[in-house]
């Protein structure tokens, strides 16, 4: 891929004075802590649509910043197509698509309406006793020591085990699920993304295989059985929707979970908040998805449309930033600010983004997240940055911590 | 004041009843159940709160 031609071409329809000579996603990235901070300066410092040459390997895009602009947009699939959003089958020169992700209506609700069933409310309040038991096991398991590598001791293991329990997968295939997912998404290299992704596709490719000659009860068998305009699924059908479960299902919860902990290790005082009132909780997890919304999407313009300064012309990629929404000013005040009493129940915020292609897993993900946090803040004592360690964080595709260690203070038992 | 709800549009988010859980009823989908209702005096805001949450 020849990535100098395509990042440096500034298209004709934009102009001048719109261009911002950053890579938003490497500059996220060198800023670490101060990383939202940082992006929420941006809604003084840009205007409010403006176009960068490059993101990471991919190609410029048009960067809206406000809630309002990103929610329009974001209900406007005509305009704004999710054909060919994920570099994946591009990559592996395949011409499968991650359904429904990367269909537009009306197709996509014949796929969503697969997925629905199975994320719902009721299904997770039924899974609520195994999700607490799997955190428990691995909360347990560290908490003596003093000290954890927090990716690898409970961030990676805790969601990669519901979501193969979920799915019905074996569990035992854990370290290859973690490893897969890490480096399919966190990697700016993309000859290592397409190395993994021909791996997953492979590890799917023979799970379809193995559950078309014995159906069993997991989630592949379930999509083989399943039927789209009253025929079965095609084998790149199959392919596609198995592919994105992996994306959605793995990391999302990891690289957030990553950045809960580390705003509270650096936030003694609001540990403390949640430890002394755990009713705030749930309300904590919501301000944090706020601040710390890890996913950029991005959408193609499928026909010309002007908003504003920008004149977007089909062909054209816009990058839906989910934390550029939720720093907004114009939403929320002080948005750089985390307050677990700001919301009090439901702050209109933009993480599982918004419209047909709303994230499907979010009842599942706040169930986890809320558990996790409940069962650190009862069985692990006040926590911190590890001494010694220096958190790492990533702001490539999909945001998260790439190290964080933690320790406490662990009482003598006698 | 009436809620009307177009069932047609509905994509089984439940984000609705998420937010205000007596008033946007649910089939066994999670998709919304009813057409319609009319709201009391003292829950409107809250009705508010949960047709604007939908995506």
């Amino acid at each position: 891929m020849n990535t100098d031609s395509v990042t440096n071409a500034i298209p004709s329809n934009v102009p001048a004075h719109l261009v911002q000579d950053f890579d938003l996603w490497a500059a996220l990235t060198a800023q670490g802590e101060n990383a939202y901070a940082w992006a929420a300066k941006l809604h003084e410092s840009m205007p409010p649509i403006f176009w960068v040459p490059s993101l990471g390997f991919l190609p410029g895009t048009w960067i809206p910043r406000r809630s309002e602009e990103l929610r329009r947009i974001l209900q406007d699939p005509e305009t704004f197509s999710s054909a060919g959003l994920t570099p994946y089958p591009m990559l592996l020169g395949e011409s499968w698509r991650l359904a429904p992700l990367e269909v537009d209506p009306p197709d996509h609700a014949k796929y969503r309406a697969l997925l629905n069933p199975l994320f719902t409310p009721k299904k997770v309040n039924a899974l609520e006793e195994d999700i607490r038991q799997l955190a428990t096991q691995l909360i347990d398991d560290i908490a003596q020591t003093g000290r954890c590598d927090f990716n690898e001791d409970f961030a990676k293991p805790f969601p990669t085990l519901i979501f193969l329990k979920l799915m019905s997968w074996p569990l035992e295939h854990r370290p290859l699920f973690q490893h897969w997912t890490q480096t399919l998404i966190k990697s700016s290299d993309p000859q290592v993304v397409t190395d993994n992704a021909r791996e997953i596709t492979g590890w799917i490719r023979a799970r379809i295989a193995e559950c078309r000659a014995n159906p069993g009860d997991d989630f592949t068998s379930y999509l083989l059985a399943s039927q789209i305009d009253g025929r079965p699924l095609t084998d790149d059908e199959m392919l596609g929707i198995n592919f994105l479960i992996f994306i959605g299902g793995l990391d999302t919860v990891t690289s957030t979970i990553g950045l809960f902990f580390r705003h509270l290790a650096r936030n003694p005082e609001q540990q403390a908040q949640l430890r002394a009132d755990p009713s705030l909780i749930s309300d904590a997890v919501e301000e944090m998805l706020r601040s710390y919304s890890i996913v950029n999407m991005r959408r193609t313009v499928a026909r010309d449309v002007q908003i504003g300064e920008a004149t977007m012309k089909k062909g054209d990629i816009v990058l839906i930033s989910t934390e550029l929404a939720n720093l907004d000013p114009e939403v929320f005040d002080q948005p750089e600010k985390v307050d677990f009493l700001r919301s009090a129940g439901h702050a209109p915020h933009m993480a599982f983004s918004y419209g047909v292609h709303r994230c499907v897993g979010s009842h599942l993900a706040r169930r986890e997240l809320r558990i996790a946090l409940e069962l650190w803040l009862t069985k692990v004592p006040p926590f911190r940055i590890a001494s010694g360690t220096t958190p790492r964080f990533n702001a490539f595709g999909i945001f998260g911590m790439e190290e964080l260690h933690l320790e406490w203070d662990v009482e003598e038992t006698k | 004041m009436k809620i009307i709800v177009d069932n047609k549009a509905c994509a089984g988010h439940a984000r609705c009843n998420e937010v205000a859980p007596g008033l946007y009823e649910l089939d066994d989908n999670d998709y919304i159940s009813t057409d319609g209702f009319d709201v009391e005096v003292g829950q409107q805001a809250l009705a508010r709160r949960g047709a604007r949450a939908c995506p």
